[in-house]
């Protein structure tokens, strides 16, 4: 080649270049869709309504007598649903992990629960825990209740609704859990289970030695994008008892903005909850990004 | 082996083989029951979706006996349940017998067919005919879009924005992909981190905020507002399947092509791109899901036009008055997401780490 030096510098630069103007489109875009509105949140939770600088706003939050039901329930929903979704799914995929006829049938019918839009859900189960829903039906036609022995299932105290949410959660999301469990169990050498059996090891043992500690990422995995996903349930919750009665965090969000839009403080409040959700799934996602080894860049994340 | 101990082993096998798929059809059984009760839900008439217990399926036909009642005829409706004529409705204006008969048990009956009953009703030896008539199973889903207000312009919308965001986090995410697949470049991985944190990052923390930036474009309350807000997350995740997927095409196939002469473009075009299809396929996919799943922000970021899950969800808010159409309505809604993961069923399983069963 007889390119000139110039040219041939020319060239390399620009082959170097490419890369970033593939990226630089994605850089743009985040920059004024996400990294913007961000800061705009950032900013406006720390601002009055005429715009000087103030902490009044989370004072406003952390004052509000729905804030500590809200923190407490949401707690409660992610710890429990998400250590019962976790149990569930491994309790499953270890008794399911063979090949068996329609396993691809079934697998299909596994995602379905997590296919489903928010708002089907809420259909469903709406029209099921009405007290003259599917749910009372079936168990009638059960034998189970008797005809004028309807179960309130909305009514009563918030432990009761909890108890719900939890369930429907766990309908919705243990089967796709369990998908990847399988996946992780999957990709576990026979042999080395195998071994574990050879040296004498019950079932148990292998169990606990050999199969949880190796499917281990996939758990952390599934763990932790099941808490970040936890953590901002509320559609489900919002259909069955409407706002308020049953607070989670999301919920006030959507309860400032949407359902009390007028009130001089409900962008603040809105915006500081707002921060708050951000804060506490940003943490949710760095340890998982941590765990998932994306900091060290040797695995592949995920 | 002996034969007693081969039989005794493949009985041990049957009983064990047998309670494993009991396991399985109930595990199946639990996942799809909630919706085969919605599916059964959206095909009741009204009548059957206030009775209790609710029929577990829905009746295809309606019984009825017309009868000379005290303000005129007397029109009653075998209850399946009760097992029972029960009179419904006790007057002499035919145009009303026709409407009960369409909106409460969902059987269109022309006021012409009416008069042909009550014609043998008169003519007849005894003072009572019965008979039948087919239900329109489909008139929850008609209802529903005829009086939910904007439910036909919003499914349209919901379908554009669904299409506009695969096709902005196709293009800006699949460049990227490519990129992340064939460059090392200083930078790489924070960007990749970077991605991988916006995906996780809550949609409603940025919803909130664009209502003000929106409103400064021109787009609040418009689909391409949303298109911009969906993009946002539907970007990062094509970027992550992309790039897997660019990975998995071999270079040697682009250098081959080179040395024939071909440009870096054309190879892209000819070799590269064909073999990415089907994973371009199911990340558009993905997109559309994401797109027409949502419901926060499109309840945040619109007002006088919603997309098609907000309608349903106001429906859903106000179903005390009419269950059976929330139910049409929530259908309607899941019918495109279940189409389309049923395509990317695979690609799904392997996003979820790589089950091959």
């Amino acid at each position: 080649m007889t390119a000139s030096a110039p040219a041939k510098r020319f060239r390399d630069l620009g082959s170097k270049a490419v890369p970033y103007l593939l990226i630089a489109p994605v850089v743009i875009y985040y920059i004024l869709f996400w990294i913007r509105p961000v800061l705009i949140t950032l900013i406006e939770s720390f601002r009055t309504a005429a715009g000087a600088f103030t902490f009044q706003n989370y004072v406003m939050v952390f004052t509000d007598p729905d804030f500590m039901p809200a923190l407490r329930n949401t707690a409660i929903i992610v710890i429990f649903s998400v250590t019962l979704e976790f149990l569930g799914a491994l309790f499953l995929a270890l008794i399911i992990n063979r090949k068996f006829f329609g396993s691809s049938i079934f697998l299909f019918i596994a995602m379905i629960p997590m296919a489903l839009p928010a708002v089907a859900v809420g259909a469903m189960w709406l029209t099921g825990f009405t007290a003259h829903g599917w749910i009372n039906s079936l168990l009638y036609h059960l034998g189970i209740i008797a005809e004028g022995a309807k179960i309130y299932w909305l009514a009563g105290s918030e432990w009761k609704l909890l108890i719900l949410i939890i369930i429907i959660d766990a309908w919705q999301v243990i089967p796709s859990v369990m998908i990847i469990l399988l996946a992780g169990l999957q990709n576990i050498p026979e042999e080395t289970i195998e071994a574990g059996y050879v040296f004498g090891g019950d079932y148990i043992t292998v169990l606990r030695k050999i199969t949880v500690p190796l499917l281990g990422p996939t758990i952390q995995t599934a763990i932790i994008l099941r808490l970040i996903s936890a953590i901002q349930i509320w559609l489900i919750i919002v259909l069955l008892v409407g706002f308020s009665r049953m607070p989670v965090l999301v919920e006030r969000i959507v309860y400032y903005h949407e359902e009390v839009p007028g009130l001089d403080i409900s962008f603040q409040m809105a915006s500081g909850y707002t921060i708050i959700v951000s804060v506490i799934v940003s943490l949710a996602a760095l340890l998982y990004l941590r765990v998932s080894g994306a900091f060290g860049g040797k695995k592949e994340a995920a | 082996m002996t034969t007693k101990i081969k039989r005794q082993f493949k009985l041990s096998r049957l009983i064990s083989k047998t309670i494993f798929y009991l396991l399985i059809t109930t595990l199946a059984v639990t996942i799809i029951l909630p919706a085969f009760f919605l599916v059964t839900l959206s095909f009741l008439s009204t009548r059957e979706a206030y009775s209790y217990p609710l029929p577990l399926l829905p009746s295809l036909k309606a019984e009825y006996s017309l009868t000379y009642g005290e303000r005129g005829y007397l029109l009653s409706v075998y209850d399946n349940f009760d097992q029972e004529y029960q009179t419904v409705l006790d007057t002499s204006e035919l145009d009303k017998i026709s409407v009960y008969m369409k909106s409460q048990i969902s059987t269109p009956y022309s006021i012409s067919k009416l008069e042909d009953r009550i014609a043998e009703l008169e003519n007849g030896p005894e003072d009572i005919v019965y008979f039948r008539a087919r239900k329109n199973l489909w008139l929850n889903y008609d209802t529903f879009f005829k009086i939910t207000r904007d439910a036909v312009p919003a499914l349209l919308r919901s379908f554009q924005i669904a299409g506009l965001t695969i096709l902005v986090s196709l293009s800006i995410g699949g460049m990227a992909g490519y990129a992340f697949a064939r460059y090392i470049f200083p930078g790489r991985d924070a960007l990749k981190f970077s991605v991988l944190f916006v995906r996780m990052f809550p949609g409603i923390a940025i919803a909130l905020p664009m209502v003000i930036i929106l409103a400064n474009m021109g787009f609040y309350d418009k689909p391409v507002g949303l298109v911009l807000v969906y993009s946002v997350g539907s970007i990062a995740l094509t970027i992550w399947i992309t790039a897997s997927i660019f990975m998995g095409i071999p270079e040697s196939l682009e250098e081959a092509a080179q040395v024939f002469g071909a440009t870096k473009f054309q190879t892209f075009l000819r070799i590269t791109f064909p073999l990415a299809l089907p994973g371009l396929a199911a990340a558009a996919m993905y997109a559309f899901l994401g797109a027409w799943n949502e419901t926060v922000s499109a309840i945040i970021l619109t007002q006088f036009n919603p997309t098609f899950p907000v309608v349903v969800y106001q429906a859903l808010l106000g179903a005390v008055g009419n269950v059976n159409l929330a139910a049409a309505g929530g259908l309607v809604m899941a019918v495109p997401s279940l189409i389309f993961t049923f395509f990317i069923r695979r690609y799904i399983q392997q996003m979820w780490g790589g089950v091959t069963i």
